[in-house]
């Protein structure tokens, strides 16, 4: 396949039961592209699930969080000369189907970094009231900042292009790799796009986002927006 | 003249006793000479407050404090929570290298995998910048 090099980069915790099927949905709807499990620390059999379908899969010896296991696929595409980085979530949230229309705007060189988003069309997930709440108030920040509108900044859905993977292999949030990064890589001049995708509910496994965090998420979040409103963005 | 209070002279022990544990804890290795710094700092100075009235009185007269054992007090609170600030960022940096240092290693593994199995890597390990 000519063009330019894609890596579908698929974090992972505890996800031995809805690994199988992302992967062999992943095979089917975009064959051909390479892909790297990043197990961050399962205690079940994540990793051998992933070798069993010839997937390479590096294993974090505990558990880092999901903007960790991503920054480490992030160096492997790097180091291994990828064009385009392609985040795609194990526990099935995202349709590989929908993989094609999230990578499209970077790999055409229209953006650097596309975000499938659940909220540019409606789609059929639903959210309780208070999430809702805190992500109106997250895109809001992040869209007047950038002046792009941004609907959902938690998606986890995105295409990465290799310059902003450079950036983000040496810095980049280890654990809610949303807003304040999204509002950091607009302020470093990469161009920001959103893209209608459908979400399905989890099939198994745990969330990264559990409870206790989410008291502790709209306030480190909010302070790391302002934080990266107020650092002066290092040129890459 | 102010006599020393019965408070002073107990502050004023206590620390030095605790400055001679900090400065046995670097003797024996399990306390590193930059960390003993704050400590040796702040028990020195609360003993020295509590041990010298005259001073004690002109350092509380300074920043306006009546009761003169609240100064040795003031002053040790002010070390406590400097020495938190410190040690919290600390514990950032550490929890940061540590988080490095782990994705590293998972990088390396599966490097070693690689060449155990005859594979050549193309390297993605050895290159973080720190």
């Amino acid at each position: 396949m000519s063009g330019p090099r894609v890596l579908v980069i698929i974090p992972a915790h505890d996800e031995q039961d809805s690994l199988p099927r992302t992967l062999e949905e992943l095979a089917a709807a975009a064959p051909g592209l390479d892909r790297l499990v990043v197990d961050d620390g399962s205690r079940d059999g994540t990793a051998r699930v992933a070798r069993e379908h010839g997937v390479p899969v590096l294993c974090h010896p505990f558990n880092l969080g999901v903007g960790a296991a991503l920054q480490t696929g992030f160096r492997w595409a790097v180091a291994r000369g990828y064009d385009v980085g392609v985040q795609l979530d194990a526990d099935g949230q995202h349709d590989p189907a929908s993989l094609a229309a999230v990578l499209e705007p970077v790999r055409a060189g229209r953006c650097d970094v596309s975000i499938g988003s659940r909220y540019v069309r409606r789609s059929g997930y639903r959210t309780p009231l208070a999430r809702r709440a805190g992500m109106l108030l997250f895109s809001g920040l992040v869209s007047a900042t950038l002046g792009t509108r941004i609907t959902d900044t938690t998606s986890g859905f995105r295409a990465y292009a290799r310059r902003v993977m450079e950036v983000c292999q040496h810095d980049f949030p280890w654990d809610f790799p949303d807003a304040p990064l999204l509002i950091r890589l607009g302020r470093l001049g990469f161009r920001l796009e959103e893209v209608p995708v459908e979400m399905r509910e989890r099939r198994a496994g745990r969330s990264f986002y559990t409870l206790g965090k989410s008291l502790y998420y709209p306030y480190k979040n909010l302070l790391a927006s302002l934080m990266a409103l107020l650092q002066r963005p290092a040129q890459p | 003249m102010v006599f020393l209070s019965r408070t002073q002279v107990i502050v004023a022990v206590g620390a030095v006793l605790l400055a001679l544990y900090v400065l046995d804890l670097v003797r024996r290795r399990r306390l590193s000479e930059d960390f003993s710094l704050l400590w040796v700092l702040s028990t020195a100075t609360v003993a020295v407050l509590g041990f010298s009235t005259p001073l004690l009185v002109w350092v509380s007269r300074l920043l306006g404090i009546r009761y003169e054992n609240s100064t040795v007090f003031a002053f040790g609170l002010a070390f406590s929570l400097a020495m938190l600030l410190h040690l919290s960022v600390r514990l950032s940096r550490l929890g940061q290298e540590n988080r490095t240092l782990a994705r590293e290693l998972a990088l390396l593994r599966h490097e070693l995998e690689e060449l155990r199995a005859g594979r050549e890597p193309d390297g993605a390990a050895g290159t973080e910048r720190r």
